[in-house]
């Protein structure tokens, strides 16, 4: 395969998907300029590394090199002041699953849901942003980040709890932003 | 099946996620209990809110037709790069014109037998070519090191939870190897570790990933590019090391990393 062989495959297979890898870059670094530029790495990384893809489903493959670069980006912004979410904020034992009976309706304001989804910690995040924009299974989920799949499963539940949570709470609670996560 | 059941099996099933037994459980149960409709209520909510397509961010108008030139200039960049070997010495290599005008020789004599004949398969060589552009890239795009330490017991946890292995990082500043950090890559469509040692003002870039396939000590050179390259396959561990680094010195970084 020659490199323009190899360009016009990978223009064919992965290039359809760059949406995706901005909409998730954009979700993990809450930032358009390092989005666009995470994607660029990830696309040239994902060219030099594709006489490797062995044609399984490319989205995930795809998303899995966007996903780990955005990781690197944002740790190495880390000392800079850039904030990335820590899954201890999540961690309380006490916050049950909030009982139906208690719950007002959620809001669906976009804003709001747009705020939510900000402030939720970067680990729940991502697992949100792939089920539910990107329509992503478990299992694709679990390779994509990394973890097993029940972890993948427990991140998706927690993360979504937190989201009903926030955007069932009254406004005064909502104004607070991100309150329920310290 | 009770209502603990069901909340906790709710998202997967909503998800799709459930094999169809389970799915039935859960659908039977849900016709009979309105708290746990009120739940799946819920969570629909928190769904359709979620997958408003307003949510979903889009790159600037022109960054499709940004990245296309991104790509043409990579694919450009890399047939140059793909050059035989010995072509590339030949231009640049000032100490190894001799050996290389030898090849040149052999090779007007025996015709191509000798570039087809190369020891390493075709698949060593796609590999070789990755971990030299990585390599190369990681000069150029000043981003050497993810995790910039001289500390073994720091470079080696720092690769914890991104690969799926665990990188032996072994100390070699005794012999003047110099470790100055780590870095994740994409070789062979795997996230692979890169250690990164130096030695006076050159960089070697340490490539490494789990070897499932047979072991075979012998380690392998190349030149290319100007640039060195090393490979062996030790009984756990791939390595492939690159630098700019002369020939006998590499070696040994290679023999002391091979020890190890």
């Amino acid at each position: 395969m020659t490199s323009q062989e190899k360009r016009c495959r990978f223009e064919e297979q992965i290039s359809p998907h760059l949406k995706s890898a901005y909409n998730l870059a954009k979700w993990l670094t809450r930032s358009h300029e390092d989005a666009e530029d995470i994607v660029q790495e990830a696309f040239l990384r994902a060219f030099s590394a594709f006489e490797g893809f062995r044609g399984e489903d490319a989205k995930p493959w795809l998303l899995t090199i966007v996903r780990n670069t955005s990781m690197t980006m944002l740790k190495r912004n880390r000392n800079t002041g850039a904030t990335i979410g820590f899954e201890e904020a999540l961690e309380d034992p006490s916050e049950r699953s909030p009982d139906p009976e208690e719950m007002l309706m959620i809001s669906c304001d976009r804003e709001q849901v747009r705020k939510a989804l900000e402030q939720l910690p970067s680990e729940f995040r991502e697992a949100v942003v792939l089920r539910e924009m990107e329509g992503l299974s478990y299992k694709e989920i679990s390779t994509i980040i990394g973890v097993p799949l029940g972890t993948v499963m427990s991140r998706l539940s927690r993360g979504r709890d937190w989201l009903r949570r926030i955007l069932s709470s009254p406004p005064s609670v909502k104004r607070e932003g991100g309150a329920g996560l310290r | 099946m009770n209502c603990d059941d069901s909340r906790m099996y709710l998202p997967a099933y909503l998800d799709d996620e459930l094999d169809v037994a389970e799915s039935l459980r859960i659908q039977k149960h849900l016709s009979e209990c309105g708290d746990c409709r009120k739940a799946q209520g819920q969570h629909l909510a928190l769904r359709s809110a979620l997958r408003d397509s307003d949510l979903t961010a889009h790159p600037s108008a022109d960054f499709s037709k940004r990245m296309e030139a991104a790509l043409r200039q990579a694919a450009n960049v890399e047939a140059r790069s793909q050059r035989p070997s010995w072509f590339e010495s030949l231009r640049f290599g000032s100490f190894r014109w001799i050996p290389a005008a030898a090849a040149v020789v052999l090779v007007t004599t025996m015709g191509t037998l000798l570039v087809m004949n190369r020891s390493r398969s075709s698949h060593d060589e796609l590999i070789a070519n990755a971990v030299l552009a990585g390599h190369i890239r990681s000069l150029q795009a000043n981003h050497l090191v993810d995790v910039p330490s001289s500390d073994r017991h720091t470079v080696k946890p720092w690769f914890q939870g991104k690969l799926d292995f665990s990188p032996p990082v072994p100390d070699l500043s005794e012999l003047g190897w110099i470790l100055i950090g780590g870095r994740l890559d994409y070789v062979d469509g795997r996230p692979v570790a890169v250690l990164i040692y130096k030695r006076r003002m050159h960089n070697i870039n340490v490539f490494l990933w789990p070897n499932h396939g047979s072991a075979d000590d012998a380690i392998r050179q190349e030149d290319a590019q100007g640039y060195q390259i090393l490979h062996w396959n030790g009984a756990e561990t791939t390595y492939w090391v690159v630098s700019d680094l002369n020939n006998a010195e590499l070696l040994e970084l290679g023999r002391a990393l091979r020890g190890h």
